[in-house]
């Protein structure tokens, strides 16, 4: 993912993505593995993708209806151990102890549990292949005890020694004083015996199983990758995520009522609900605008999150999703804290837009940018970001832009705005009091109900986009002196007039 | 030491008896210093197990490490645990290495100590174990439950290692046996005073049930809250500091005249408490610990505490069914067994055994 997704750690855990794949509970270690890989598929490994999506699907469906066999294969990958170790020494002909066999031993048994489950495995589109004869290696008896210890069955020569050595416990436990030492001495001579044996054993039993690794190793991944596709049908199901349609490049990215499932589970614990976002990304330039407090950062994170997690391969959260498979993802924000890179933020943000439009000439990229050129001169911001849009405008790249900046219409350039607040709303919060004191929690309680008034949808607008107004209002309702608004008021009409020629 | 197989063979027989093991589900053996006897005592409650025809199966673990056959510090030979056929053992893989008794692998436990990960095996024969298990109360909880999955009915006892009394209460056994010996003093007088004072710091009274509830309610909160003060009107404050020593201005800092109780989780020792007393703040109260083997405090700190109007209490009791003599030293010194026992019973109101040398 690292060379395909370019986003800083800090906008990456805005973002979210941490958290879904804490959220995604693998059981086994082989699980966590794959999981921590954070394989991006591109449009070369489609294929795989769709296979994947198919089987979370599948899976999903499974594990909503609560079929015993998902709860059977949880509790068998659960107790898969990493086995990496033991393979590792196995291959290398070293001699395995018996807690090592016993590993073998319990992994053969989950596998063969596991391949029993023949409608769960049809469902993930997986396969285990037959261990049965390993398995028999490590159980000569046949009984099924899942317990193991070097069996006297291996050796009817060792079964001998064990009797001999059972004579003399039985007589040690009888015996007191110098008779006790001598027959202690005498069982350490045959206990000798029987650790020779037993060693040959065991190397006799490496040489076996050594021949059935391919196997184990492969049915070890198979393991992993049930886990992983199960634990992303679970997360799927409890956040109610959607299989995406992955369309042709040409085509356009399409979100319906799509939730950020962090913002949202936020949002309730504070008696609020998150408004699903639906919006439509050709390749070329979108541009969204709107009011400030109207949820554009938040309307990006979403957008960015449920694209990434389609192309990682997990369900996104939203009703429908469609989108082509992208070259690579970016997602830059001046809100961003930049310090550690060394660099002044704004040339930062210089060396981004370079590195994205250069790649943009040769891939099929996914750039979204929120509010870029933000600490720039308002003059110059915008020439950038109109500049900006017309070259995404007409490349095979897709390009979402959050901007207060005037944008002009061209080629290739669509518009989305936030609806935001009714005006008649923002009136009747007016006519509420405000305390002339400072109190921090009657600011977040008044900040809380302009976000409850606010509608976050996005509309798309035909021709040029209104440059979003408000903020002075929502300067005034958190309570700035009257004095104070006064000034702002005036300079902005001013301004107003000024441009209206 | 006066000692007979004959003489062993009795004191074995009334030692379960004696401290009323036979319907015990968990046992601990601590040791009030360095080669106190514990071994010694865990060899003769195998024996006397064995002999009894008992049915119910022992399970032996360790916190740290104990039964190998040399002291790792001083090099002196210890004796060896020898167990019977049908016993669990819960050891880390490197000590069961040094194990001779054919065991058979129940299950691995995914508790790491520094000698691999603890194996919960059942002995198949008889025969020589080393005991190597987790070295934290909560691991050992953990253990004693993978156990109980394979043996509901076991006795599980908990071999202590070196002088560690911490951790062998704690909830995690029902009863304990203190083992000790001459290394704490050669004097009969002193070691049977020594031993009576371990025995009230380690059987400490609890403190009442809705005090426990209003602490544990207050811990829960935070999980790493090392201090708990309750007040006359049973209001809670908890602190969150890395450690209890060098933190006693903090502590004293939640303390008042309204405050009850003070509740310290981790070892409180002279130097913690002498650290508290340097705050006036810090009297008429009563202090709690997890249990009497997280109290390490000499007699004399016990009296300062007592002049500033403060008593010791503990959450979780510790019922010590007996203490074991071992009247020699780690030089390898005996003294006289019976004057010894002679003067522990008249200062102790609990059993004291000499169980005589291990058998091996």
């Amino acid at each position: 993912m690292k060379t395909s997704v370019v986003i800083s750690q800090e906008l990456l855990n805005q973002v979210g993505l941490p958290e879904v794949l804490q959220a995604c509970h693998c059981r086994t270690p082989q699980g966590k593995r794959l999981k921590n890989l954070t394989r991006f598929y591109t449009r070369a490994t489609q294929d795989e993708l769709l296979e994947e999506l198919s089987a979370i699907s599948y899976l999903a469906e499974m594990v909503k209806q609560k079929q015993p066999q998902v709860l059977e294969a949880q509790t068998q990958l659960s107790r898969l151990r990493e086995l990496r170790g033991t393979f590792s020494r196995l291959e290398k002909g070293s001699l395995l102890d018996d807690t090592e066999l016993f590993e073998l031993k319990s992994a053969l048994t989950i596998f063969y549990r596991l391949s029993r489950l023949k409608k769960l495995l049809s469902a993930a589109g997986l396969g285990f292949q037959v261990t049965k004869d390993a398995s028999a290696l490590l159980d000569p008896a046949g009984t099924g005890n899942p317990a193991f210890h070097i069996y006297s069955d291996y050796s009817p020569e060792l079964g001998l020694i064990r009797e001999r050595k059972k004579e003399l416990e039985r007589e040690i436990s009888l015996a007191k004083g110098y008779q006790r030492k001598t027959l202690l001495t005498k069982r350490a001579l045959v206990t000798a015996e029987e650790d020779k044996l037993e060693e040959q054993i065991r190397r006799q039993l490496g040489k076996k199983l050594v021949e059935w690794l391919p196997q184990m190793r492969h049915n070890a991944e198979i393991c992993a990758i049930l886990d992983f596709r199960l634990a992303k049908a679970d997360l799927a199901v409890r956040w109610s995520g959607t299989q995406p349609a992955v369309v042709a490049g040409t085509e356009p990215a399409k979100l319906d009522n799509c939730r950020h499932p962090l913002i949202a589970d936020m949002l309730e614990k504070q008696g609020l609900h998150f408004t699903p976002i639906s919006i439509t990304l050709q390749q070329g330039s979108t541009v969204l605008s709107g009011a400030n407090m109207g949820g554009k950062s938040v309307a990006l994170k979403s957008v960015f999150l449920a694209l990434l997690m389609t192309q990682l391969g997990y369900f996104p959260i939203c009703e429908r999703l469609q989108t082509p498979l992208y070259d690579f993802m970016a997602f830059e924000s001046s809100q961003d804290g930049d310090l550690d890179r060394g660099l002044s933020s704004f040339g930062f943000e210089c060396v981004q837009i370079r590195n994205h439009h250069r790649r943009s000439q040769t891939q099929n990229g996914l750039i979204l940018m929120d509010e870029p050129c933000r600490g720039t001169n308002p003059a110059e911001a915008t020439a950038i970001v109109q500049a900006l849009c017309r070259a995404y405008g007409t490349s095979s790249s897709t390009f979402l832009v959050a901007t207060h900046y005037n944008v002009i219409p061209a080629e290739g350039i669509r518009f989305y705005q936030v609806r935001g607040i009714r005006p008649e709303a923002l009136d009747e919060l007016s006519d509420e009091q405000i305390s002339t004191e400072l109190d921090k929690y009657e600011d977040l309680t008044r900040v809380r109900k302009i976000q409850s008034l606010m509608d976050y949808r996005l509309d798309e607008i035909e021709g040029a986009h209104q440059i979003p107004s408000g903020a002075i209002k929502i300067a005034e309702l958190l309570g700035v002196d009257e004095e104070l608004l006064r000034e702002m008021t005036a300079a902005w009409q001013e301004d107003q007039w000024l441009n209206s020629d | 030491m006066k000692n007979t197989d004959a003489g062993a063979f009795e004191k074995t027989k009334t030692l379960l008896e004696l401290a009323s093991l036979e319907n015990l589900q968990s046992l601990a053996l601590i040791g009030m210093s360095k080669n106190a006897g514990k071994t010694t005592c865990l060899n003769h409650i195998i024996s006397a197990w064995r002999a009894s025809g008992q049915t119910r199966p022992l399970a032996l673990t360790s916190i740290g490490r104990d039964g190998e056959s040399k002291d790792i510090i001083s090099g002196r030979a210890k004796p060896r645990i020898y167990i019977p056929a049908g016993t669990l053992i819960a050891s880390a893989k490197g000590a069961l290495e040094q194990s001779d008794a054919l065991l058979e692998i129940l299950e691995l436990s995914n508790v790491r100590t520094a000698l691999g990960e603890v194996v919960i095996c059942r002995a198949l024969s008889d025969g020589y174990v080393e005991l190597a298990g987790p070295g934290s109360a909560e691991e050992i909880g953990l253990i004693a439950d993978l156990v109980r999955a394979h043996e509901p009915d076991c006795l599980f006892i908990i071999d202590g290692a070196l002088s560690r009394r911490s951790q062998a209460g704690c909830g995690v056994s029902e009863a304990v046996i203190l083992a000790i010996n001459a290394d704490t003093s050669s004097n009969p007088e002193v070691l049977a005073e020594k031993a009576k004072f371990a025995l009230e710091v380690l059987q400490t009274p609890t403190v009442d049930q809705l005090d426990i509830n209003l602490i544990l309610n207050a811990c829960q909160s935070d999980p790493q809250n090392r201090m708990v003060t309750v007040t006359a009107k049973d209001q809670t404050i908890s602190l969150n500091i890395p450690s209890l020593m060098g933190y006693g201005k903090e502590i004293a800092h939640n303390l008042n005249a309204e405050t009850r109780l003070l509740y310290l989780r981790g070892a409180i020792t002279d130097q913690v408490v002498n650290e508290l007393l340097k705050e006036s703040n810090f009297s008429k109260l009563t202090l709690v610990a997890d249990d009497g083997s997280r109290i390490f405090l000499t007699p004399e700190t016990v009296r300062k505490l007592r002049l500033r109007d403060i008593n010791l209490a503990v959450i979780s009791p510790i019922d010590v069914r007996m203490v074991c003599l071992n009247p020699s030293c780690s030089s390898g010194q005996c003294f006289d067994s019976q004057l010894f026992l002679e003067k522990m019973k008249q200062n102790l109101t609990i059993p004291v055994l000499d169980l005589g040398p291990a058998l091996m």
